[in-house]
């Protein structure tokens, strides 16, 4: 305890250390507001979302009174709303869209268009919690312990301090855990303090903690053996130390993004657009025979209703649109599992890069990760799927339109993503 | 005597003998040689994967059967833009931006899948380019390097000595700024080399002479800062924190910072948003698809009037064609005005971000950069706007066939009547009138002219610091 007060001691009078702590703690405090601020604005502008798009909805009901016409003209807002912890990392959320509008016609030529930021703004990357946690904060414990051992040894007390010591190792461990702690406090208390007042879950939130703590700790262990074993003096030891971090922040990351790529190659994406358009419109031209035998297939429950008579029905147009999205089924499949096979693998490879594993570890946390832009596509497809149901029961059997069966048509919610 | 080659050769050779500095320089040398190559790969690949999608796109397209030439529109036509040849250096906001668009009636579609999309959870930097090894990298590779090139005459006591024999302060400094200044050169051949490949790929020789310059200019700026520490720093620990302290402000939190700044100071309207605040507009000018829309009384009431008729069957043209081609142009008017604010919002938020290059030499020089690689955000939008241009111009040509060569009264009887659908349909010749696309990128002039702006930043930065350099040089004492 005594040893303990006495570097904290010696801490204060250590000025650099104090302006790295001071700077650790101020801009760990700007990504969380930044953060916080974003969240919000993402919530505020959700919700006036979903009320224009009810009342676009409603404009529409009050302007048409036929089945095919309504699905035909009503959209449908679908979103990821950002969770509670989503301020501490708001992840793939700038780049993978998290809202949709959609409607009744062939999903594969909706569920692609991105409702994107500024790319000025997403190349640049974003500045919160987790950005600090994974590639600042081993930067801060690089500058706090680099000179423990060297600045000693060139001041020549280095031998004279071990030995008063007694246990040499102590003093470093010692020395180094006043300032991990004091930084560990730095950068975990506005995290700490911002989740309390979003209401994140508790053990989401400690595991993040901890997350970031094992971070920290790989970098103490990095940071003190190099200065154990070498015998440098600080300059070429900060500059070593500074290497790793760019082998282990940077390189590494890179290298296993590119392996990735290679190694799971994607379907071109322009390619799931270029076939669903000919499906789509080749049916025009199709037989209606032909085209109701492959919606039929999948819907067997109609097959005593899919007869066509006139040039134009409805039941034949959706039931092209989903042929449509079934022609393309195997090479969106193919772009699905792929996107969620290089998204295992980057988990899995990335404890060869700690900076990039703490980051991913928040982001899954947060619900803000590759992962989590997967499944809501799947809550979208999942909710299509349902509207169609709702609409193909309409218009096969042939239903009068009516306000009261159009409040049972089916709206998205928060319940699709789970 | 002594002359600054001297000094800078006397601190060549130091460099060269130590083992660290030269095992750091082939590894960053290493670093841009394999990022360029990865880089030059990934950008060959696409630029063949695009020009490939706009033959077969052109081809799908004048392929079609005779039909109705409403249904052309509704098919609708892809447009790909490939990358510019100086996206091998730096493909700045190419990834993100996506390279595909769809045309078609009645909308205005975005640019989908960006290949950012579907690439991996990269974390912090993303996919490394030689752009930013040199935004980035290069400069701590310069920092390990020039940070003692004072401080070691100092702390090894040489100073004095070399100053007792009648060495200025200034040929001194002048001489280690030439070591630094070789050293930045060396630095520069990776790049002359890409730059040289490009050009084989048909870039702007000025323009890629530009980008040289402008990054020679930016680790001009390095150079300087650092050896500004050096002459005023009292030890090399010190130098360093100080120098890494500068870097990390520079390049990982100003911009940053910045960005996020801007976000709050301007923000935007989303293209969900959009759509619907447009969908508004848009159901008052009406919907051409039904030519007795309350919206295109006047157009019905004009064309009777001029060819002195009562009914619109007795037209010499097919009204629908008429009011088709109308309310697109109607349209397009309102989706241009919502397109065209939503750009300039996104300009301004990119100017104001790069307004921070004041405070951050690298936010300059990569606006700069991307800006000369034609791979920016004024590129991007000049993309959408050419294929607008396009899709504008392919569906009225198919609205003025609807008019021109559709009777009327075939046109409203086809959803019944077989006979009469057969004859609303048009010959495929008529398909010809897709124009080929070809986006072109701004002229070299402009781009430089542009990039000059941001030029100024670092000018003013070189100046700054020089300055700074020479008051402490004067107050050089060992």
């Amino acid at each position: 305890m005594r040893s303990i007060y006495r570097e904290l001691r010696f801490l204060s009078r250590d000025r650099a250390a104090i302006l790295w702590l001071g700077l650790a703690f101020v801009i760990t405090l700007l990504a969380v507001t930044a953060g916080l601020y974003e969240v919000q604005s993402q919530r505020s502008r959700l919700m006036q979302l979903l009320q224009a798009d009810r009342s676009d909805r409603r404009i529409v009901t009050e302007k048409h009174n036929d089945w095919g016409s309504i699905a035909y003209h009503s959209f449908h807002l679908t979103f990821d709303a950002p969770s509670p912890l989503a301020f501490a990392a708001l992840g793939q959320r700038e780049l993978l869209p998290w809202k949709h509008r959609i409607r009744m016609l062939a999903l594969e030529g909706q569920i692609y268009e991105a409702d994107a930021t500024n790319p000025a703004f997403t190349s640049i990357g974003r500045f919160d919690f987790a950005f600090v946690a994974s590639n600042l904060l081993p930067l801060f414990v690089i500058f706090l312990l680099y000179g423990l051992r060297s600045d000693e040894r060139a001041a020549g007390r280095f031998e004279l301090l071990v030995a008063t010591a007694g246990n040499g190792g102590h003093l470093w461990m010692t020395r180094a855990t006043v300032r991990l702690g004091l930084l560990a406090l730095c950068i975990l208390s506005p995290l700490v303090g911002a989740a309390v007042g979003e209401g994140s879950p508790p053990h989401l939130v400690i595991f993040a903690g901890s997350a970031v703590l094992l971070h920290l700790v790989f970098w103490w262990i990095v940071s003190n053996e190099v200065s154990r074993l070498t015998q440098w003096s600080s300059p070429v030891l900060l500059t070593a130390l500074i290497g790793l971090w760019l082998w282990f922040a940077v390189l590494s990351p890179s290298a296993i993004h590119t392996v990735i790529e290679r190694l799971i190659p994607l379907p071109n994406g322009s390619e799931i657009l270029l076939t669903q358009r000919e499906a789509v419109n080749d049916a025009w031209d199709l037989p209606k025979k032909t085209t109701m035998t492959a919606f039929t297939e999948r819907h067997p429950q109609w097959r005593g209703q899919a007869d066509i008579n006139q040039p134009f029905e409805w039941k034949w147009y959706y039931a092209f649109q989903q042929v449509g999205d079934q022609v393309t089924e195997p090479l969106s499949q193919q772009y699905d599992s792929g996107r969620l096979a290089r998204n295992h693998l980057t988990t899995r490879l990335s404890f060869l890069a700690p900076p990039m594993w703490l980051e991913q570890t928040l982001q899954s946390l947060a619900s803000t990760d590759v992962g989590a832009a997967l499944s809501y596509e799947k809550s979208i497809r999942n909710f299509h799927a349902q509207l169609r149901a709702f609409y193909y029961q309409k218009l096969f059997e042939d239903q009068p339109f009516t306000a009261q069966a159009l409040e049972q048509r089916p709206e998205y919610s928060k319940a699709h993503l789970h | 005597m002594m002359n600054p080659l001297r000094i800078a050769a006397d601190e060549w050779r130091l460099w060269y003998r130590s083992r660290l500095a030269m095992v750091g320089l082939a590894a960053v040398i290493g670093l841009l040689a394999g990022t360029a190559t990865i880089t030059a790969l990934r950008v060959h690949t696409e630029s063949k994967d695009r020009t490939e999608g706009q033959v077969q796109a052109d081809e799908h397209f004048l392929t079609q059967p005779d039909r109705h030439p409403h249904r052309m529109i509704h098919y609708g036509h892809y447009v790909f833009r490939t990358p510019a040849p100086l996206a091998i250096f730096d493909p700045g906001i190419d990834a993100l931006t996506g390279d595909a668009i769809f045309l078609e009636g009645h909308r205005q579609n975005s640019a989908t899948f960006a290949s950012a999309q579907a690439s991996t959870n990269l974390g912090g930097f993303g996919a490394l380019t030689p752009a930013l090894m040199y935004q980035l990298f290069v400069p701590l590779l310069l920092i390990a390097f020039g940070h003692s090139v004072i401080l070691r005459e100092r702390e090894l006591g040489t100073l004095p000595t070399l100053l007792a024999q009648g060495l200025s302060t200034s040929t001194l400094v002048a001489g280690k700024m030439l070591a630094l200044v070789g050293l930045i050169t060396l630095l520069l051949l990776p790049a002359l080399l890409v730059l040289f490949f490009a050009l084989a790929n048909g870039a702007s020789a000025i323009v890629s002479l530009t980008v040289v310059l402008s990054y020679a200019l930016y680790l001009l700026v390095w150079a300087a800062i650092i050896m500004l520490a050096s002459l005023t720093s009292r030890h090399r620990s010190w130098a360093l924190g100080v120098l890494l302290g500068i870097w990390f402000s520079w390049t990982l939190l100003i911009p940053r910072l910045g960005a996020t700044i801007t976000r709050l100071r301007i923000p935007t309207a989303g293209k969900i948003e959009m759509d619907l605040l447009m969908q508004e507009d848009i159901r008052r000018a009406g919907d051409g698809h039904n030519a007795t829309d309350p919206a295109f009384v006047n157009i019905r009431t004009e064309l009777l009037a001029q060819h002195n008729v009562e009914r619109v069957e007795d037209l010499p043209v097919n009204i629908r064609g008429v009011v088709a081609e109308a309310s697109e142009a109607a349209l397009t008017t309102i989706m241009n005005r919502y397109a065209n604010t939503r750009m300039r919002l996104e300009v301004s938020q990119a100017k104001a971000v790069t307004s921070f290059g004041w405070l951050s030499p690298p936010l300059a020089l990569s606006a700069a950069s991307q800006t000369l690689a034609g791979t920016d955000l004024a590129t991007h939008h000049r993309f959408l706007r050419e294929a607008e241009k396009l899709r504008l111009d392919f569906v009225q040509g198919l609205n003025r066939i609807h008019a021109q060569q559709l009777r009327y009264q075939d046109d409203i009887d086809r959803s019944r009547n077989t006979e009469a659908e057969k004859r609303t349909r048009v010959s495929a010749e008529s398909w010809s009138l897709l124009k080929k696309f070809s986006f072109s990128r701004a002229q070299a002039n402009d781009r430089i002219s542009v990039a000059f702006r941001y030029w100024m930043m670092l000018i003013a930065w070189v100046a700054g610091i020089a300055v700074a350099c020479g008051l402490a040089t004067r107050r050089l004492a060992p």
